[in-house]
């Protein structure tokens, strides 16, 4: 059997130190395998993102043991940290494209880890990329000329231009109405379903449940038992692909 | 997949108003430098107007020597003795000394520059003392420099319009009859060209047998250095030889060493630096703050915080050289405006646009670096 893209072993993690040390997470063990797309739910400040954070190596991880993508990230040097983050796929919460560059422009800097391709290549991946979310036709506008919505689908499309094996995502659907919401995370889906990465995607928009394979709930730190009828473990992709090009 | 200079020029354009305060601001900079440096240059290479005019190859002089007007003379025989060794061509002596001018129209007296020299040698390559020198063979006339300053009153006008103009050098009756073009320098307001006989009435004290410099000209295809040397060596030790190029360095040598000019120039410099520093600093850590979350965004997908260095240091040069340009388009101009009003000689040089240029990148990766500390804390965790 293939190794999973994340392993995480005896996971804890503290803010703080001295008498303000506030512990956020513990003991948290769970994998996640290739082409598979998981939920991280639970209330804020029940630590999905600082889990999220210690995966994607924005964090260093302090104690237990993480492996992504092959590295361990317990005290791994800073350039194995940035290795790692460029194989990652990342969409946040707020889009956080560049306002100074067109859609395809941001769409190219998620090429950061392709080393050897020349422009005309980088161009071609990332236009295809914007045809797949539906944004064909904005490719030359600047974000603050799309809606919301397009905006998080030019940033799943950023995300996902390199094909990365693992796509981190924060929130995604959080500032989004029912449709825009409905249009970006089919488009996650299809695009990670497409290209066999792993997604872990962390959100409380139970609007979107349901394009998740399984579901991980936190409570206080801790990862609970998986909540009865959110687990779809093996689900194939129930929407069509057409579904997001509003 | 972008590159870093690409996104430095989008960051800039973006703030269109930003951006024309920071190349205002360069620009101020560099006017500031070139005009520092222009002034300095100009007062400087003023010192040495006479010296780039004296038909001379070589220059003999006392070895205390240093600066035009000093009363330091050596024996006049040495010329002869000059004369005599293999190469010379021709030897002649300029006699200097400051004389006390009477303004014919107030009666105030102020001192100018006085020179003697033989009418029938060619001493100065001076347009007016060449044509007119012949003239000086008659006793009491002098050649005026036209482009003395005013408080020797308005002596060109009237000689042009009405002829000779009488007047006192040192109480001694004198005539101007002829006008020539050096202008006025770091040390002399004004100058007045005589010859050898009439220089030793207007001041008695100099003596016949003494002259303060002999101007040496060579015979075609000597070598200055080897007969600078067997000058030196055939005549004793109170004459001292230098080429006229090493002349006027130990001219400029002197002002350096007297006056306070290289150290308030160099000064004015360091300010036009420092106050496009800031400026360029300011509108760098502005650019940064705003793009914080963005550059948080980058390094979260594993751009580096060099890479990010380098768009920030890419700002900085372009600011740098958009500034520059017109920078150097309005020192330009200033330098011809300063150049009428004060007759300095002011020209950017492509060795001083280098320079200022090079001043210009270092005071904005200057600043850039300053305001990358701001960079480094951009942490990739805040994005959330």
């Amino acid at each position: 059997m293939e190794a999973p893209v994340i392993r995480m072993a005896g996971v804890c993690h503290s803010y703080g130190t001295g008498t303000l040390r506030t512990q956020v997470l513990f003991d948290v063990t769970a994998e996640v395998h290739a082409g598979e797309v998981v939920l991280l739910t639970g209330p804020s400040g029940s630590g999905k993102t600082t889990l999220l954070t210690l995966v994607g190596c924005l964090r260093a991880l302090q104690q237990g043991s993480v492996v992504v993508l092959g590295q361990e990230l317990l005290g791994a040097s800073e350039t194995a940290r940035v290795a790692v983050r460029r194989r990652t796929g990342w969409i946040f919460q707020l889009h956080n494209l560049l306002r100074a560059l067109t859609v395809l422009q941001n769409v190219r800097t998620g090429l950061i880890g392709e080393t050897g391709i020349d422009a005309a290549e980088a161009d071609r991946r990332a236009r295809a990329l914007l045809a797949q979310v539906g944004l064909a036709h904005h490719a030359l506008r600047r974000p603050e000329e799309l809606s919301i919505g397009q905006r998080q689908r030019a940033a799943v499309a950023r995300a996902l231009v390199s094909r990365p094996r693992l796509v981190l995502a924060d929130e995604p659907t959080a500032a989004l109405d029912r449709q825009s919401g409905r249009a970006v995370i089919d488009a996650l889906r299809a695009l990670a379903k497409e290209s066999g990465a792993a997604v872990l995607l962390v959100t409380h928009d139970d609007r979107i449940f349901d394009a998740g394979d399984r579901v991980l709930h936190m409570e206080e730190g801790r990862l609970e038992p998986a909540l009865p009828g959110h687990s779809k473990e093996g689900a194939s992709c129930p929407h069509p692909s057409s579904a997001f090009s509003r | 997949m972008i590159s870093a200079p690409l996104l430095a020029w989008l960051q800039l354009r973006r703030e269109a108003a930003r951006l024309a305060v920071a190349i205002a601001g360069v620009g101020f900079a560099v006017v500031l430098m070139f005009m520092q440096l222009g002034f300095m240059d100009g007062l400087f290479r003023s010192a040495t107007a006479l010296h780039r005019r004296l038909a001379a190859d070589l220059v003999l002089m006392h070895p205390h020597y240093d600066v035009l007007g000093k009363p330091t003379a050596f024996p006049r025989r040495r010329l002869y003795q000059a004369l005599a060794v293999t190469g010379v061509a021709t030897v002649t002596g300029v006699d200097t000394a400051l004389a006390r001018w009477k303004n014919p129209w107030t009666g105030r007296t102020r001192d100018l520059f006085l020179i003697g020299i033989d009418p029938a040698a060619d001493a100065l390559t001076l347009p007016g003392v060449e044509t007119q020198r012949r003239m000086l063979q008659q006793p009491d006339l002098v050649l005026f420099d036209a482009l003395s300053r005013q408080e020797f009153g308005p002596v060109a006008a009237e000689v042009t319009a009405h002829g000779p103009l009488a007047t006192e050098l040192n109480g001694h009756r004198v005539r101007v009859c002829g006008l020539f073009r050096l202008g006025t320098t770091i040390g002399t307001d004004a100058t007045v060209v005589t010859n050898r006989v009439t220089f030793r009435r207007i001041v008695p004290g100099y003596g016949t047998a003494r002259v303060a410099l002999g101007l040496v000209r060579l015979q075609p295809g000597a070598d200055a250095e080897v007969v600078r040397a067997a000058i030196e060596a055939e005549l004793p030790p109170d004459v001292t030889v230098l080429t006229r190029r090493a002349f006027a360095h130990r001219e400029l040598a002197y002002w350096r060493s007297v006056s306070p000019i290289g150290f308030v120039f160099t000064f004015g410099v360091g300010m036009g630096v420092l106050i496009g520093a800031i400026i360029v600093y300011q509108i760098l850590f502005a650019d940064i703050a705003e793009h914080q979350a963005e550059y948080a965004t980058l390094k979260a997908m594993g751009y580096t915080t060099g890479w990010l260095a380098r768009t920030v240091l890419a700002q900085a040069s372009v600011l740098a050289l958009l500034g520059f340009v017109p920078g150097l388009a309005t020192a330009w101009r200033l330098h011809v405006l300063a150049h009428e009003a004060t007759n300095l000689p002011m020209k950017i040089g492509v060795d001083r646009g280098l320079l200022v240029l090079g001043l210009t990148l270092a005071m904005c990766w200057l600043s850039a670096l300053i305001a990358l500390r701001k960079l480094r804390r951009a942490d990739p965790a805040d994005v959330f």
